[in-house]
């Protein structure tokens, strides 16, 4: 199956939109994503932080967001969008919506790990003397490390295929190009080919999170 | 006699939504400087609330923690991390940072702590020397057994040199030859360097093998204190009792099994170095009082010798009632069961 020089330029152009798209998302959601979730962890009851407004306003807004199919969640952050990038359409427009959506996934994710530190190890460092801010450095984010690198590779596999989605409202990219050329105008060798760059991609980046987690868990 | 540690009408309620859990219901206890104090209780009891009480892990409902004379409850967040430092604490389940190896693991309250790096080089090595684990100090948790996990738990608490050791439970889930060397250890530490120990359990072996003192907790309340060697050859509550008679033979259990006493069921225990031999030899030889041992039963209590005697004393009546006077009149604890209505 060989594509026209034609087509390989625009399979290339695609790639490249997408991994930008796909690589600054998944920076910015974790640079976010991940102290969201530590917050959801420690405002909850009896945690070192205990606060219950916080942490319900916290699970409101992260379930609400959560609760909205993405390409509805494209269209209907548009605003926001506008206001932070000047544009809706496009490959920078796009990383608004895919890093908000993915930002509250993020949060649950980290959460879900965060909470597998037994309290048990929290309270040792509480009775050792340590700050609050000390148990979150060097009790919960250390000891969630391996988590934490899951729930970043779960994150960036669920960014790429959002990111094909948000192709369909002018996104550009992989899922752009297929649904235009590959299903609009029955190119078919398109679709396959964008097929298979997304399934070794999505592969590509399990193998490499499941390597790091190997080779930094001790439990 | 100083007290180190000193809890006043100490209370704790959980609010978990529709009812309450009274943990504590109003505590009153000193701890002395250098002893080992240990707190008793079946699981639920609230042991495990008081003793998150001694470093406020559990902020208290109401009443008092004076440690060396400063109030735990009225500290500032920032005085309480002071106060912590001053205060180690190891536990049922190690908590180590399974993360870090096993040298990160000591060197993590002293880190912590912001302690220069040269500092915290010799005091680790000299930690882990103390607790015997020199060699395993690359090692991770994972790779450790539960004695040396607990190892370096102990030298992790005493990183940052406190005067009180707090124990939550810290050898139930280490098989006995285990429990054992490591209550010598901490024992030894104790002794080395001049510290306090509280520690909590469920099992009176611990109590017996390291504490000088004891406090008997039930409901959330403290049913019954005293020298470990009292509360041992003659405890008072239900609770003490039910204790003691798990590391003792169980009177009552001889009696379900359908023993019928010839005569009259007597149970003597003893402390210190009375010597039993002359006293049975004279009921048998002065009271001709017929003497069968039915249980009988000596051990050491931090180097005191105790013993209990379960007897089955049967004659003239006479001379049985002569032979319980006399017993009356020796330097022993003397319990008659009512044969008709064993208790």
């Amino acid at each position: 199956m060989l594509l026209t020089p034609v087509k390989w330029t625009m399979v290339q152009t695609a790639s490249l939109q997408s991994l930008y798209m796909v690589s600054l998302s998944t920076l910015i959601t974790s640079l976010l994503g991940i102290p969201l979730g530590v917050l959801l962890v420690i405002t909850r009851r009896r945690h070192i932080c205990q606060n219950r407004t916080i942490n319900f306003i916290l699970g409101l807004v992260v379930n609400a967001t959560r609760s909205i199919p993405f390409p509805i969640f494209i269209v209907f952050v548009i605003p926001v969008t506008r206001f932070i990038v000047g544009t809706s359409i496009g490959p920078t427009a796009v990383i608004v919506p895919l890093t908000l959506a993915a930002v509250v996934f993020m949060a649950r994710l980290t959460e879900t790990s965060l909470l597998e530190v037994p309290f048990g190890v929290i309270e040792a460092a509480q009775a050792a003397g340590a700050t609050r801010w000390q148990i979150i450095i060097h009790v919960l984010l250390a000891e969630a490390k391996p988590g934490l690198i899951m729930a970043v590779t779960i994150t960036t596999i669920t960014l790429i295929s959002y990111s094909a989605m948000a192709g369909a409202v002018g996104g550009g990219g992989l899922g752009d190009l297929s649904i235009r050329y590959g299903y609009q105008r029955y190119q078919t060798d398109i679709m396959w080919v964008t097929v298979i760059l997304l399934l070794l991609v999505v592969q590509g980046v399990q193998n490499l999170g499941d390597y790091l987690v190997r080779r930094i868990s001790h439990r | 006699m100083t007290h180190l540690i000193e809890i006043k009408g100490l209370t704790k309620t959980f609010n978990t939504g529709a009812d309450n859990v009274e943990a504590l219901r109003g505590i009153d206890l000193t701890i002395d400087e250098g002893e080992i104090f240990g707190v008793i209780g079946l699981s639920g009891a609230g042991k495990s609330t008081f003793i998150r009480c001694l470093n406020r892990l559990e902020t208290p409902s109401s009443g008092q923690v004076l440690v060396a004379g400063r109030d735990l409850t009225t500290l500032s967040r920032a005085e309480l991390l002071e106060a912590r430092r001053s205060m180690g604490m190891i536990f049922q389940s190690f908590n180590l940072l399974s993360s870090r190896n096993v040298w990160a693991n000591v060197a993590f309250p002293l880190q912590m702590d912001g302690r220069p790096k040269a500092f915290i080089r010799q005091r680790v090595a000299e930690l882990l020397e103390m607790v015997g684990l020199t060699d395993k100090a690359k090692a991770y948790p994972s790779q450790l057994s539960g004695g040396q996990k607990q190892r370096v738990g102990i030298a992790r608490s005493l990183a940052n040199s406190p005067t009180i050791l707090l124990c939550d439970e810290a050898t139930s889930s280490l098989d006995p030859q285990t429990t054992s060397s490591i209550l010598s250890l901490i024992e030894d530490l104790k002794e080395r360097l001049s510290l306090t120990v509280v520690l909590i359990t469920h099992e009176m072996k611990v109590i017996t093998e390291i504490c000088d003192r004891v406090a008997v907790m039930e409901n959330g309340q403290i049913v019954e204190t005293g020298r470990v060697i009292d509360v041992f050859t003659s405890p008072k509550h239900p609770t003490s009792k039910s204790f003691v008679e798990v590391v003792l033979s169980n009177t009552d259990h001889f009696l379900e099994k359908g023993y019928q006493p010839k005569g009259l069921l007597v149970r003597i225990g003893y402390i210190g170095p009375t010597v039993i031999e002359p006293l049975v030899y004279t009921l048998i030889k002065k009271f001709n009082v017929e003497t069968n041992i039915l249980q009988a039963h000596i051990d050491h209590i931090k180097g005191t010798p105790y013993g209990t005697l379960l007897l089955d004393l049967s004659g003239q009546k006479s001379s049985v009632d002569n032979a319980l006077d006399y017993l009356r009149n020796c330097e022993v604890n003397l319990e008659v069961f009512n044969v008709a209505n064993p208790r």
